[in-house]
């Protein structure tokens, strides 16, 4: 059985790749051609593109150039980390909770799973489907407030609003504190709070602006942009971590 | 036959290629990514499943014996976007595959490029 994790890893590894081919339309600068966004839609398949003119591959395992800025807390639980996406590393010599175990993978560490993911909008919430292992969040729009006193869950729980024609705002609380901001094993508390605010730049173009806080892990809020292109040709695929990831017998001899 | 080729060169400009912003930061234990290996056998089973896509053929070599290798491509959903399925290869299909080899087993590889039955490059990527 090799390393399957080390194969896993060099999926993302290879997607990152793609961008440095010109011909790569994830890669092209947003064209002034696309049409302009629709007003309070965003329904379809995204998929994740580098940023116009660049090839970030930080944006592979973690969110900016330099490290957060953590509490003492959170700079103890961050050493316990053993991240799977640092190097060398197999099953024995990682404790990512999403390789080893298979956990939800949580918000915003859901965004660098190499896959994209599809809007649905209905009245009174917006599905967010991530074809990675059937990952749902339900967007309620329904007017509610962010709940004061939420249960704690995997992906939390989130409520949206529109900001103008073209930009929704998502708050969302509640997180267990299992979860990893991101691959490198960067903690957050269950008083995180997370901001996504999607901005249809065009048509084919997303940019999504998330800023963490978190009091206890956070000394101050971690923010980023990530960038996406409209697939109106992708369906969503079934990708099921347990299973498919965890079950090694197809990968023996 | 052997046609195990040790293409230092290819390997080279495949690590410019990636360095740095790839795979400088991820997981590369089981693989030696430094070197390209080339092999061309013959498809004895073919698995369209996920994680990743494998397959299996059997390779002679220069004393004239069969190895059994194995191989890995990227994930099914991927590839059904650059236009595959699970009739794209079949047991008895030429193929000539180049990757990466296991660090642990000498006929296990990450593949890199592929090439199909009738001649043709297949797309690895879904863009």
């Amino acid at each position: 059985m090799l390393g399957i994790f080390a194969a896993l890893s060099l999926t993302g590894a290879l997607f990152a790749q793609t961008p440095a081919q010109p011909a790569n339309p994830a890669t092209a600068p947003a064209k002034a051609a696309s049409a302009p966004a629709p007003a309070h839609d965003l329904t379809g398949v995204w998929m994740m593109r580098n940023p116009p003119g660049s090839n970030r591959g930080f944006t592979n395992y973690t969110f900016t150039k330099d490290p957060p800025e953590l509490t003492p807390w959170a700079e103890a639980k961050f050493k316990e980390a053993k991240a799977s996406n640092g190097g060398q590393f197999t099953l024995k010599t990682t404790n990512d909770p999403v390789l080893t175990k298979c956990d939800p993978p949580g918000v915003p560490r859901v965004y660098f799973h190499p896959y994209p993911f599809e809007f649905v909008h209905t009245p009174k919430y917006t599905l967010m489907l991530y074809e990675y292992d059937h990952t749902v969040r339900r967007i309620y729009t329904d007017g509610r407030p962010i709940p004061k006193d939420p249960d704690l869950l995997w992906m939390g729980t989130s409520v949206g609003h529109w900001d103008g024609d073209t930009t929704l705002v998502v708050d969302t609380v509640g997180f267990n504190d299992k979860t990893w901001l991101d691959r490198l094993g960067h903690p957050h508390s269950d008083q995180l709070h997370v901001t996504e605010r999607f901005r249809r730049v065009d048509k084919d173009h997303l940019e999504l602006d998330i800023t963490m806080e978190d009091p206890k892990a956070l000394a101050k809020p971690w923010t980023t942009t990530f960038y996406y292109q409209l697939r109106p040709n992708w369906e969503l695929g079934e990708i099921s971590c347990s299973g498919d990831y965890l079950d090694f017998s197809n990968f023996e001899k | 036959m052997k046609t195990k080729i040790l293409a230092l060169i290819l390997g080279i400009v495949a690590v410019l290629v990636v360095s740095g912003t790839t795979f400088a930061h991820h997981g590369t234990a089981a693989y030696d990514t430094k070197n390209i290996v080339t092999v061309k056998g013959t498809m004895t089973d073919f698995r369209f499943i996920n994680p990743h896509v494998q397959l299996f053929f059997d390779v002679k070599n220069d004393k004239g014996e069969v190895e059994n290798w194995q191989a890995e491509l990227t994930a099914p959903n991927k590839l059904a976007r650059a236009g595959w399925d699970k009739h794209t290869l079949k047991a008895g299909d030429s193929i000539t595959a180049s990757g990466y080899v296991s660090k642990g087993d000498a006929h296990t590889m990450w593949i890199n490029k592929l090439i199909g039955p009738d001649g043709e490059a297949l797309h690895l990527f879904e863009e």
